[in-house]
């Protein structure tokens, strides 16, 4: 077997979610890495979520996750959204801080979902835009996720995965590819994923998600309420042979499984990189 | 196609108020579903989660209106409040008032439930008082001393009896009568020097003790200007104030 020059196998986190709060608190022995934490629920909190996070990042890394930045809204990030983000950077000093390739509302609305952007050159612009003000108040490079979609706008004048290139090469952000969400859009639209994951330049990509979604017999539905399926895990492995360091993390939201049926999700991940590393 | 913004703002309306047909006009359904039911995802995602949030804040509002009365209440709610925080733990908190409105009548207690609540909610994520030990305040403590007390803690009057409603047991389903919740009282939430939440019902002469204290009057003023607070009772009150961590400072 040979091994990857200048490379290691991927490191694999799961998503901190509360009702795994007492087991993690025991400090277990576990081959999860890295944690990421879902910045809003800790971001004006001073309270147990907070107390338990600053623990965990006491013993591992830590990913921040945003999911109301908005960074597609014309309307711009919000002053006092980028303070408060800030000043929990600042106190957890994450590795990685990212969000959504999407809006979130308007008029003052949060509407709490990931709202897809029309694939547009003006939304390029907004975007670009956006980036730099937050990486300008944040004082570092964010990553964008691309958002599974239910729906395409017909005026759009581009691929998704051109529109998440040309928003990361022209505003210096980087790309959290979550796998799923590839998957579950393809599938929706009918694009083919394989396409859209070989269209992302390696260098851009700071993270993988993986997760489970929702066939609803009319659509597939982003729901993070399962395992991966077998065409995601697919997928992953058709990444993880192009770049087999990049951190990979198991998001689980809804019906969240024990710590130990979270963490055999985990592993299989850390199987897989480890299987290709060894073989590339 | 219209501009970004009108777009968003398009999209925004249809799954918050009403179904915007310009918006749908422009858009194409995924899977098998029409540009409608695609509207339709988001649409009816909106108030399901905002119930969610709802339901996490309120359970035993919940509890005590059963499934039908208290969903149908969040998705009311969700259609006619917008949430406009970042953070869906901050929505609901005009949500008391709302349920008195709908459900007062049959159970009069409802508001003041749910403000319990929303503010055992709001404390659980305030930071924990950086306490003064017992043994440090007895020390330090004089008759003309004024404690400084730290944030979390909050004093809720009530009209209604609802301390023991909160804290019901979860499968206990036996229908609520008008003397589980008749006669006031007052509820003292706070934080020791820990994150959990404590919580006990006091009488009105120690709430009124505990309200001069929090002004910042004198300790031996306060005390002996709480109405109907016997000798016994502020002994006991100050044990107590010593011992549950409220007290950061004094001076």
């Amino acid at each position: 077997m040979r091994k990857k020059e200048n490379s290691k196998p991927a490191e694999v986190g799961v998503g901190l979610r509360p009702v795994h709060f007492p087991r993690l608190l025991e400090r277990p022995r576990t081959p999860v890495r890295w944690f990421e934490a879902i910045s809003e629920n800790y971001m004006d909190s001073r309270g147990r979520p907070l107390e338990v996070l600053t623990k965990i990042r006491a013993d591992f890394p830590v990913a921040l996750h945003g999911v109301s930045l908005s960074i597609g809204g014309v309307e711009g990030p919000r002053p006092g959204y980028l303070k408060s983000l800030k000043a929990l950077i600042d106190r957890v000093q994450p590795f990685l801080v990212t969000d959504h390739l999407c809006f979130t509302g308007a008029h003052k609305k949060n509407i709490h979902d990931l709202l897809p952007l029309p694939y547009t050159k003006e939304a390029v612009r907004t975007v670009v835009s956006n980036v730099s003000k937050v990486q300008d108040v944040l004082g570092r490079t964010i990553g964008l996720e691309n958002v599974s979609s239910y729906l395409t706008y017909k005026d759009s004048e581009m691929r998704e995965e051109q529109f998440l290139v040309e928003i990361a090469r022209k505003s210096g952000c980087k790309i959290l590819l979550d796998v799923n969400n590839v998957y579950v859009s393809a599938t929706n639209h009918g694009f083919k994923a394989e396409e859209y994951l070989d269209a992302i330049p390696n260098e851009l990509i700071a993270q993988l998600h993986l997760g489970g979604y929702s066939d609803m017999g009319t659509f597939l539905f982003d729901t993070h309420s399962r395992a991966p399926t077998d065409p995601v895990w697919e997928l992953y492995r058709r990444m993880i042979r192009r770049i087999p360091n990049v951190p990979v993390l198991i998001e689980w939201d809804e019906a969240v499984p024990d710590w130990a049926g979270l963490e055999n999700e985990a592993k299989k991940a850390i199987r897989i990189a480890r299987e290709d590393y060894a073989v590339a | 196609m219209p501009s970004l913004k009108v777009l968003q703002s398009r999209f925004v309306t249809s799954a918050f108020g009403e179904v915007n047909a310009a918006f749908t006009s422009c858009i194409e359904g995924g899977g098998k579903l029409s540009a409608a039911e695609a509207v339709g995802v988001y649409r009816n995602g909106y108030p399901a989660r905002l119930s969610e949030a709802l339901g996490e804040t309120f359970e035993a509002c919940w509890r005590m209106l059963g499934d039908e009365g208290f969903l149908e209440a969040c998705q009311a709610y969700a259609r006619k409040v917008p949430s406009t925080s970042h953070n869906l733990s901050d929505y609901g908190s005009s949500f008391p008032e709302f349920l008195h409105k709908r459900f007062g009548r049959e159970a009069p207690f409802i508001r003041d439930l749910a403000v319990l609540e929303w503010e055992y909610k709001e404390l659980f994520h305030e930071g924990s008082n950086k306490a003064l030990t017992a043994s440090a305040l007895s020390v330090a403590v004089k008759e003309n001393s004024v404690l400084k007390f730290g944030p979390a803690i909050r004093l809720l009057p009530s009209k209604h009896r609802v301390h023991h409603l909160w804290r019901r047991d979860r499968n206990d389903d036996t229908p609520l009568r008008r003397k589980d919740w008749e006669g006031g009282e007052i509820t003292l939430l706070y934080k020791g020097g820990g994150t959990p939440v404590f919580s006990r019902v006091i009488a009105a002469p120690e709430a009124s003790a505990i309200r001069s204290l929090m002004k910042g009057r004198q300790l031996g003023r306060a005390l002996a200007a709480a109405k109907g607070l016997t000798a016994a009772a502020a002994r006991n009150l100050f044990s107590f104030i010593s011992s549950s961590g409220l007290v950061t400072g004094v001076s």
